[in-house]
Order: structure tokens, then sequence, then C-alpha cells
């Protein structure tokens, strides 16, 4: 017996290896693309961003910076192809190959293999129908123009003439740029790039790159295509020009530079509160708790920092993430800069009772220094207002109190903690709802 | 004699017995100690950052230390004993255990420069990797409700250099974390009863 009883399948395989040998050997090095093998590689590696249903929507995608693309709506930012244009495989395959860099896309060519990536790429496509019914349109690529102080000159001259600082700002670092409330097609706030960091350029930072950015626009933002408003020979001064004005990335400085460029940042900082009072809130993670979440783990934007999140701590009770928009009723509207600074740095509230060190890490924010501070809250101010009433901290009942206690103390047990989906506040127009009628679908951890 | 016994036990049983319950109800644990026992020594950890010779390195490290601390890093990743954070093991690892919705039980990493057991055997790209894209060394993707890393996505690429720089000169501590382990995913009914036994915030 060639197959033995106990590899049942091993029949199956050897038949399909040789069903699939003269495919291969016809199409020679790489592999045809296998729908299967996309699909369940994108389940595995891509919609915990991009969502099952490739809308960009997955979990964490409403906090990143960088939204991840929504692939139903077939447009995409770095391409080779005509503005409007779909973009060819290859574009596709590159992005997800070499991620994009400074953003949350990673460089998948580390993990995956050229062939199962090519699959992906099949799949993603399946999600717009533009990819059946048109074709890429290629932009030609002349000759570059080779940077020279001639040609960077000129690329300066473009960059006024096109006024490309209107949204990135004349130095290239937005600090005067007038267009400031960007957003892309999906309505999703963006920033125009800081053109003096090219480590940032999602889509490279060779003079190739940048001129294709020009060339052929970021399909679905508010970059357009320069072609027609510029010349060839324009676009490769421009690109020249913004390959000259970057500088050098912290990592390359020495003491000196570092002096310099550190003190320049906290200048900017100081000068502009709300900008940096919104990358600390969106860095040191506010959302994290004080927006409320869904089954999936996504979060509810609509109510983005008006808290509801609701957490259970064994045995201390239950709390609910308070309201941090500037609502006058139920959120930070009524409390006065020097409350809020003393609950952020001490633990005490406005009543004067003590919070728990967990799970609002307020001793990690005793350490803000004081200008930041300012800047977290001017920010927290300016958040618009949303009512959603908080409900109080409800302590255990005695007996689960005494028996969490007992536990944790005497047993050494490990305690849970766990993060409830669904809003615990009231909203304005809705019903009050029992908290108590939510449930956790499972722990989110323990102490060890 | 068997009298007194008998009444001995009979009041000093109910006594032990209360106080006992006193205790545990009036005990604080470690959660309610004062702001500044707490918040001092979680500014005051961290390496001496003045020995390090390179001046640029130093004042990256600096500026990563205090994205570290703003962060809170350490709320996760330093294990907690009965009196608090255990310090002498800063940001050493395994001070949560989470259970993932891929049915996983992970333990957070051990981020000290140890070869065996930290971060000194990762290079620098599949650190920065992570926190950037939450894609760990081995190809795993993090959940991201238990390591948040699209927050830390949203850090400049700078500052995610910064914070590198000074992990990468934390006191090296040996401390082993175990590998994310198959677990069980619980369903409401099986969590909620198991810890509380039906209604828990009674009131």
């Amino acid at each position: 017996m060639i197959f033995p009883p106990h590899r049942p399948f091993a029949r199956f395989f050897l038949l399909a290896a040789l069903a699939g040998f003269p495919v291969i050997a016809a199409v020679g090095k790489s592999k045809p693309a296998d729908p299967l093998l996309g699909k369940t590689v994108y389940a595995a590696r891509c919609a915990q961003c991009h969502g099952a249903g490739g809308k960009g929507d997955g979990p964490p995608s409403s906090i990143l910076n960088a939204r991840p693309r929504d692939f139903t709506s077939g447009t995409f930012e770095f391409r080779s192809t005509e503005s409007g244009s779909i973009p060819t495989d290859n574009d596709l395959f590159n992005s997800v190959k070499n991620g994009l860099h400074g953003s949350a896309m990673p460089d998948w060519g580390h993990f995956v293999s050229d062939d199962t990536l090519r699959s992906v790429v099949e799949f993603i496509k399946t999600f717009s129908p533009r990819f059946r019914n048109e074709k890429p349109k290629s932009v030609h690529v002349g000759a570059p123009v080779p940077a020279s102080p001639a040609s960077i000159a000129a690329g300066r001259r473009a960059f006024e003439r096109l006024q490309c600082g209107k949204c990135h700002g004349n130095d290239g670092e937005g600090t005067d740029a007038i267009a400031t409330d960007l957003k892309d097609d999906g309505g999703n706030a963006i920033t125009a790039t800081t053109l003096t960091e090219p480590w940032t350029f999602r889509g490279g930072s060779n003079a190739r790159d940048v001129y294709l950015r020009f060339r052929t626009g970021l399909d679905g933002t508010p970059m357009p295509s320069y072609k027609g408003a510029a010349t060839e020979a324009d676009m490769w001064n421009l690109a020249n020009y913004i390959v000259s004005i970057g500088r050098k990335p912290v990592w390359k400085m020495n003491e000196t530079e570092l002096k310099e460029l550190y003190s320049k940042l906290d200048r900017q900082h100081l000068e502009n509160p709300l900008a940096w009072g919104k990358y600390l809130v969106e860095t040191m993670g506010c959302g994290y708790c004080h927006t409320p979440m869904r089954e999936d783990g996504s979060l509810m934007e609509d109510l983005r920092y008006a808290g509801g999140q609701r957490w259970r701590l064994v045995p201390f009770g239950d709390f609910v993430s308070y309201n941090l928009t500037s609502d006058k009723a139920t959120g930070l509207g009524g409390w006065t800069d020097d409350e809020l600074k003393k609950l952020l740095t001490t633990g005490i509230r406005r009543d004067g009772s003590r919070m728990y060190p967990f799970p609002m890490p307020w001793i990690a924010y005793a350490g803000l220094k004081s200008d930041d501070m300012n800047a977290l809250v001017a920010y927290l101010r300016s958040l618009p207002a949303i009512y959603n009433k908080i409900p109080e901290p409800q302590t255990a009942n005695f007996f689960a109190y005494m028996w969490g206690k007992f536990r944790m103390l005497i047993l050494k047990d490990d305690l849970p903690f766990y993060a409830y989906p669904g809003n615990a506040g009231t909203e304005q127009g809705k019903p009050t709802t029992s908290i108590d009628g939510m449930r956790p679908h499972q722990p989110e951890g323990r102490r060890p | 004699m068997k009298n007194a016994l008998k009444w001995t036990l009979r009041v000093g049983l109910p006594v032990i017995v209360l106080l006992f319950l006193a205790l545990l109800y009036f005990i604080p644990p470690f959660m309610i100690a004062p702001p500044e026992t707490f918040s001092g020594p979680n500014l005051a950890q961290g390496p001496a950052l003045d020995d390090i010779k390179d001046p640029a390195v130093r004042m990256i490290a600096e500026r990563g230390k205090y994205i570290v601390v703003r962060t809170d890093c350490n709320g996760c990743h330093t294990s907690i004993g009965d009196k608090g954070p255990k310090w002498d093991e800063y940001l050493a690892g395994g001070g949560k255990a989470f259970y993932n919705q891929d049915s996983l039980e992970s333990y957070c990493r051990n981020l000290t420069p140890d070869y065996a057991t930290g971060l000194a055997r990762r290079n620098d790209e599949e650190v920065l990797r992570v926190l950037q894209t939450g894609l760990l060394p081995e190809g795993r993707q993090t959940n991201w409700r238990r390591m948040p890393w699209p927050f830390m996505a949203n850090w400049t690429p700078e500052d995610r250099y910064a914070v590198l720089m000074y992990l990468r000169h934390l006191k090296p501590v040996k401390h082993s974390i175990p590998d994310a382990k198959p677990g069980r995913v619980r369903t409401d009914a099986e969590a909620t009863e198991e810890i509380y036994g039906g209604d828990y915030a009674g009131h």
C-alpha cells in the first residue's frame, strides 16, 4: 500500500502537488495568485486594521493618525499611475512589501514571502469593483533631472509658484500654513507632511518617489497631481528641492545639533500649545479608556473622549471613565484648570477623595512638566462638548469585597480586571440605561 | 474548668473572627497608599543617564525617559507585589497577564537590555517595529487592547527612537517572561459567575 491508512490526506496532497506541477512549470518562478491563500492571510494579518470588509475600519483604526486604507473606495495614495486611476499591481505589492514609512503599515516582506503577498494583493483588489472594470494608466517617468544647485533653486521657485506653502508651510514644516484643517475623502482629519523630515514620507524619500507624488497626486487627499500645472522638469526640480531641505534625523545628530533641535521643539510647543497638547493626548493613550468600546474592541468615534468605558477592578468595584469633553454639565466644562491639574498630578478628586493609581495612571502624569501639563489641559478644554453623563464609581457589595480581599491578601490569588463594551454613560436624549445590564465578554487581564 | 474553656471558646472565637474580618476590611491593599509614596518612586526610577559617555545619546535617552514616564510604560511592564510595584524590577516585564481574543494568555515582556530574557537580543529595527506597528519579531500581531501600539504609532519616529535609546540604557534585569500560551476564552456567563458568583455591584 503506497498510502498508509494513518495518513489519509497524503494521497490528496500528492495529487494536488502533481496537479499543480504543470502550472508552476509553465509560469516559471512566481506562482499564480491563490485567492484562498490571499483571503486567509488577509484575515489573519490585515483585517485587524483594514477591517474584515476592507473598509479600513478595524478596531484600532480610529486611533491611528494615518488611517488604514479603505479598499472598497478603490482610491490609493501611493501609485505610479495617473491621478484618478487605479494603482498597478506592483504599486500595491510594493506598499505591502516595504510598508509605508512612519505609519503603522509594517514591512510585510520581512515576514511573508513575495508569492503570498501577491495573493494578498489579488484579494485586496476584489474589494473594489474598479479593479474589475478599469485598467491602470501608468505614468511615463522620463529621465530625471540630476540634483544641482540650479535645479534646487528652480525647485524653490516652483514651490512658491505652486503655493505648496499653503498646506506645508513656507519652510516645509507647516509653521505658517494657512490650510490647517485638512480632510481626506472619508472626512478624516489629516495633516500635511512635514517636508523637512524625509523619514516620515510614507511613499518613500528619494527624488523619484517624491517626483511621483507630484506627478500622480495623492488620491483621496487634498494633494493634487501637478501634471499640467508644472512641467516635467519643474516637478523633478521640486523633488530635488524637497530632498535638499530634509534635515538630519536625531539618530545622526551631534550634541550641538540636538540642543538646537530640542530647544526649537520646546519653543514650538510653547508657541502652539493646542497642537502639542493634541500630540500628548493622542500618544499618551487617553482615548484608550475615555472612549466607549464596541464588542469587537473598536472605539465609538462619535463619543470620542466622552468617557463611558466601564472597568471592573476586583475587589474595589466598578469605575467608569470620565467625560473629558468640555461639556458643562457632564464633562470637564465645569472644572477649573487647577482642579484638573490637581487630579492629574496627585490623584485627588474635586471632592477631595483619592483615586487608585490604577487604571487611571495619574502617578505617571505627575511627572509631566508644567508647560506640557498646561498644553494638555488646554487641548482637553478645546474638545467639542459631548453630553455623556458618567455614573459615580460603584463599590462592590460587602461580601464580594471581603471575598475579593481575602483572595487578594490571604490566598494571593490573581484578581482580574475587566473592560466592558458599550457606553456606561447616559447620552443626551437617550433613556438612562442600567449599567448592571452590561456584561463583560471576557476578562481583560489580571494581576499576577 | 470545662465550663471556663467553653466560655473562652464562646467569646474568644467570635472575637477572633470579628477581628480578622475587621482587619481584612480595613487593611489597606497596596493601592490605597498615599500619593507621595507612589508618584515619588515612580518618577525616581530608571538608570543614571549621566553615565552615558556620548552626550548626543544621553540627550536622546533623557528625552526617551520622559516619554516612557508620561506614557506609563511601567504601569504594565513592572510587576506588582504586595507593597506596590517592584522597583528593582523596573520595566522588567511580567506586570500583567492578558487574555486575548485569539485565545492566548500573554505577559508583558522584559524591556531591560538583558540578553537572555530582555530586549538585548532584539535589534533596533525589531523594537521600533513593535512600537510602530505592533508586530512582534516572531511575526505575531499584538492585540491593541493589550499592548496599545496604535498610540505609539502616533509618536513621531524620532520619539520612538528616543524611547529605544532609553530602553537600551536601562539596568539589565534577568527576568524570564513566559511566552504567550494558549488559553481559553471564557464566555460572558462563565467570566461573571466565576469571580463574583452573580450580582457583584450590589448597592
